[in-house]
């Protein structure tokens, strides 16, 4: 009985460390093809106005938009920025019929427009310029 | 810092090559090389299967049981029913010593291990392999016992077999051993200076003497313009060598067919040369010298290093079978059957059959022509000369009342001893039955006088009692 | 571009499930010797090695491949080892316990305590000590001095060497300009490279020689701003070698058995060819867990585990192995290039380095591609000293491949 067992489990370990070197590589291969620039030209997308060296934590120079985008401290926002001063999940932004809006979602330090902190939802410009926390960030929309 | 980004990414490289190396490797390893490696004795995994499974017995081609396997105790354990005689053939079997002779060879066979595939994997589980095949040879006991009496007393091996099917009747080879008592006698057989270890017949490599000049003569049928007539005196001068006949006694006038029947070395000597060693190679590995034969054992390759520079001397020493070549009794005999089957030589065959344990034929040997060796007219014209050396020539002391045998005796120089005798030949030459080589490892005596009177009796029995 | 599909939890799933998978097979396989502390011994590793990971993430900016890869290939060696031996296996399990607690705990070490670039002679004389120790009061263990039993605990001091030998390396091309100015500064790493590696010799630990040599001839390459010397280098390695082979018996030994093992088959090469049988036997696909027979191959839980390995798990795992090792190796590369202050990027690239070279020379000599020495792999052989410090070096290799910030300027 454990032969037959055995026998069979042989192909299923190899087809799954074989699955994990797959995601592994893939995992790699993502994470460098996201500091990618080229495909950002049709898309709109915030881009970093901070000097990024005088940053203690990690951020990109570019954050293309989807049709939604959270941001803020936590893992399972699609921008992630580890500044103690932005909230877990501090704003999002979403894509409505060619528009973006951004949306505060009950920050502990608010989000600033144009120096002006927002209390509804906004509807971004191009040239607007975003600050949160530490950062601060400029839209730069497809028009 | 480009620089050293740059020195940074090479060393990565080189990392990175190292070991896509080592994956090539490893793939290389198991397609090519696996099968192979895991083939030793040494590798005690083979040995694994034998504890549950019993091995399949060996039986000659008329049914008596030559080797088997019994439950003794809880293994299982061999039994060889005639020991010495069957010592090279059937080899032995052992844990301890490793494998050697047909157990070794058809291990998988006798053991009914197959192929290691994922269905024969999941068969054998599922359905547990307990017995192994059995091994059917071509081998005649009445034959092979009564060779090794003629033999016996001597060093040397004789092999005997259909020169139009392939079926060898008989293999003996001197000294042999007992593997039954392998266990007791192992230190005193690996250490005994005659080697009674080694397979004579398939790997033996003596110098052949003048049976090799039935080669020459068929390089010198093939040489359309060569004059065949020779005034013998004795002796020889080629290139500063003195090449001597037997006694110094000359042969006076020859043709080739005279030159053959009384072994008259200076006429193959100084035809030699004028043939070319180069005919003379070509004429040589189509009778299967320097190349490999596939046999169910394995075979050392005769030699003749023909390509080499060899001087006059060289040639004309070859041409008598003399100087730097070596044959294995084996292929003596296939150069026999060569001529005695018009020109084609048979491969040979030792395994007729593969029976299951139910008694399924699972496979049957079928005889193969190896290679057209020569052709007809030419086979039965050195066949005819042959034939006349038996009826007067050196070859008499094989002659049989009634039946026309072919043959070629031959005295080889053994420059660390005495000389080896030789025979071959077959008979009865209009539909050969049966071809043979005999080699008496220094004798000391003629190939005429020694091995001639052995291969009469062994025809003669070989006519008489194989169907 | 934010591909939500693919994230951290797939690999880490998966690990948990071959993990489960295994554990399940092995109790089946010593159906008859289960005790309950194996069964809490193994869902207490799985469980700490999906916490560790999960963790990781949380608390590291840094790389998170490094660790998920580690795990796979301790899981995949411990799998071989407990069906070897459980108690080994019981065994291996409380090192990579511990192994994973040392890791977190170099983590933090290494990240906050700052300055390690100042010890270079420590680090040498550090070495020099140990070396001395080892062969005072060594044990020699199959031809190589390389233990030393304290109590009841046998450790091998050429782990902590390779470590300091890295830190050395490190922390001395940090300060080059420091000792570019001292007479016969720019010689001082040669000398105590060539002392190191004489030491070896003397303990016949030929496979440390290796490392060292080829991590110190690779750092040199990088970073040596005189470039003849490393022509020198590489002159005088070989001569010394040839002399190595004259000289040292042992050398050509190892030599002769790796050009024809067939020939010592019945006792220098007796190793080397069992592990080839067990290879071959295993096909590409292996024999099953549990179905071959390793146990045919000397110190297999050592040094042929990979062999092991490829005879029971096939040759596919095994190079699957090597592909976590390449990637590891690859990711490690990557830290030290995207690490900005010197220290920590030659640390970096040292322990790459380390890891890629004694992965390959492990590989390479059971495969009879290399001659073979006897070393450890990284994390996936059976040993405490091995685990330790390979999951220390792992531990500062995680801190490097965070953005340090340190206030005071570097030399670039």
């Amino acid at each position: 009985m454990f032969n037959i067992v055995s026998l069979i489990f042989k192909y299923i370990f190899i087809i799954i460390i074989y699955l994990f070197i797959l995601s592994i590589i893939r995992l790699i291969y993502l994470d460098i093809k996201g500091i990618d620039t080229k495909a950002l030209n049709n898309a709109s997308y915030l881009k970093l106005v901070n000097r990024k060296d005088t940053l203690p934590f990690k951020v990109k120079e570019y954050y293309p938009l989807d049709k939604e985008v959270y941001l803020g401290r936590g893992k399972d926002n699609q921008i992630v920025i580890r500044d103690p001063y932005i909230s877990k999940r501090h704003l999002k932004i979403v894509e409505d019929e060619g528009n973006y809006y951004l949306e505060d979602l009950g920050s502990a330090n608010g989000t600033y427009i144009n120096e002006e902190r927002i209390l509804d939802v906004v509807k971004l410009k191009n040239g607007d310029r975003i600050r949160v926390g530490q950062i601060e960030f400029l839209y730069v929309g497809r028009e | 810092m480009d620089k050293e980004i740059k020195r940074i990414i090479t060393v990565l490289t080189a990392i990175c090559i190292l070991f896509v190396s080592l994956m090539a490797y490893l793939t290389y390893f198991q397609i090519f090389k696996a099968e192979s490696v895991k083939m030793n004795s040494y590798n005690k995994r083979l040995w694994i299967n034998e504890e549950k499974i019993l091995r399949g017995s060996i039986i000659d081609r008329n049914g008596k049981i030559l080797a088997y396997s019994e439950k003794v105790d809880d293994t299982y354990k061999r039994f060889y029913n005639y020991g010495n005689l069957y010592s090279h053939i059937i080899g032995y079997s052992y844990r301890e010593y490793g494998k050697a002779g047909l157990e070794l060879e058809y291990n998988n066979t006798l053991l009914n291990i197959s192929e290691s595939t994922a269905l024969n994997e999941l068969k054998n589980i599922v359905l547990p392999n307990t017995e192994g095949n059995t091994l059917k040879l071509t081998i005649d006991h009445h034959l092979q016992e009564y060779s090794r009496n003629l033999l016996k007393g001597h060093k040397g091996s004789i092999v005997a077999m259909n020169p139009t099917t392939g079926e060898i009747y008989a293999m003996v080879s001197l000294p042999d051993f007992n593997p039954t008592n392998l266990k007791e006698d192992w230190k005193n057989i690996v250490e005994d200076e005659n080697s009674p270890l080694l397979n004579r017949a398939t790997s033996g490599l003596y110098t052949p003497g003048s049976t090799f000049k039935v080669l020459t003569a068929i390089a010198a049928i093939e040489k359309k313009d060569l004059d065949r007539e020779y005034e013998c005196t004795g002796s020889a001068n080629i290139d500063g060598y003195i090449l001597k006949d037997y006694d110094g006694k000359p042969h006076g006038k020859l043709n080739l067919e005279e030159a053959l029947v009384k072994s008259c070395n200076t006429y193959f000597g100084e035809k030699g040369v004028i043939i070319g060693k180069d005919a003379l190679g070509e004429v040589a590995e189509r009778f299967l010298v320097n190349k490999k034969i596939d046999f169910d054992l394995p075979v050392s390759k005769s030699s003749f290093p023909y390509k080499d520079n060899l001087g006059e001397t060289d040639i004309a020493a070859a041409s008598i079978g003399q100087g730097k070549l070596l044959m294995t009794p084996l292929n003596m005999a296939l150069i026999a059957s060569g001529i005695a089957n018009k020109g084609d030589i048979v491969k040979p065959i030792l395994v007729k059959e593969v029976i299951s344990p139910e008694g399924k034929v699972l496979r049957n040997n079928q005889p193969q022509i190896l290679t057209k060796a020569v052709d007809i007219f030419t086979a039965n014209e050195v066949k005819n000369m042959m034939v006349e050396s038996v009826k007067r020539g050196t070859s008499r002391n094989a002659s049989i009342k009634n039946v026309r045998v072919a043959g070629k005796t031959g005295t080889a120089e053994n420059p660390s001893g005495k000389s080896h005798a030789w025979f071959i030949g077959f008979a009865p030459a209009e539909e050969p039955k049966i071809a043979l080589a005999v080699v008496l490892e220094e004798e000391g005596s003629t190939g005429g006088k020694a091995a001639a009177p052995i291969a009469r009796n062994i025809i003669i029995e070989a006519l008489n009692t194989i169907k | 571009m934010f591909n939500k599909m693919v994230s951290y939890k797939y690999p880490r799933n998966l690990l948990m499930l071959f993990e489960l998978l295994a554990l399940f097979l092995l109790f089946i396989y010593s159906k008859d010797n289960l005790n309950k502390f194996t069964f809490i011994y193994g869902i207490g590793l799985i469980l700490i090695v999906y916490v560790s990971n999960f963790l990781l993430l949380r608390i590291s900016t840094g790389d998170t491949y490094i660790f998920l890869i580690v795990t796979m290939l301790i899981s995949i060696g411990l799998i071989m080892i407990y069906r070897i031996d459980p108690l080994l296996g019981i065994k291996q399990i409380l090192w990579i316990g511990m192994g994973i607690f040392i890791f977190f705990l170099t983590y933090l070490v290494f990240k906050n305590i700052k300055g390690w670039e100042e010890w270079t002679y420590f680090y040498g004389i550090g070495s020099i000590i140990l070396f001395i120790i080892t062969l005072l009061f060594g044990s020699r263990i199959r031809g190589a001095i390389n233990w030393i039993s304290i109590g009841g605990l046998s450790i091998q001091p050429s782990e902590i060497i390779k470590l300091l030998t890295i830190f050395l390396i490190a922390s001395y091309y940090t300060r080059y300009e420091h000792f570019k100015k001292q007479k016969y500064g720019s010689y001082y790493l040669i000398a105590t490279t060539y002392l190191f590696i004489l030491f070896l010799f003397l303990q016949r630990d030929l496979g440390t020689v290796l490392i060292l040599y080829t991590l110190f001839i690779a750092l040199q390459f990088i970073y040596e701003e005189n470039r003849r010397l490393i022509l020198y280098n590489l002159l005088f390695s070989i001569v010394s070698g040839f002399l190595g082979y004259l000289l040292f018996p042992h050398v050509r030994i190892r030599f002769e058995t790796w050009l024809n093992p067939w020939k010592y088959i019945d006792n220098k090469g007796y190793q080397i060819t069992q592990s080839l049988f067990a290879i071959a036997e295993g096909g590409f696909f292996g024999t099953g867990l549990g179905l071959g027979h390793p146990d045919f191959i000397p110190e297999v839980h050592t040094d042929f585990i990979f062999s092991a390995i490829c005879e029971e798990m096939g040759i596919f795992t095994g190079m699957g192995i090597i592909m976590l090792f390449l990637i590891l190796v690859y990711r490690g590369f990557k830290i030290g290039i995207n690490q900005k202050i010197k220290f920590y990027r030659i640390v970096a690239i040292g322990i790459s380095i380390l890891f890629g070279i004694q992965s390959f020379i492990i590989f390479g000599g059971v495969l009879k591609m290399i001659p073979l020495t006897g070393i450890t792999i990284p994390f996936v052989s059976y040993g405490g000293s091995s685990m330790l410090s390979s999951f220390i070096a792992l531990g500062i290799l995680q801190v490097a491949s965070e953005e340090l910030d340190f206030e005071e300027a570097k030399d670039g």
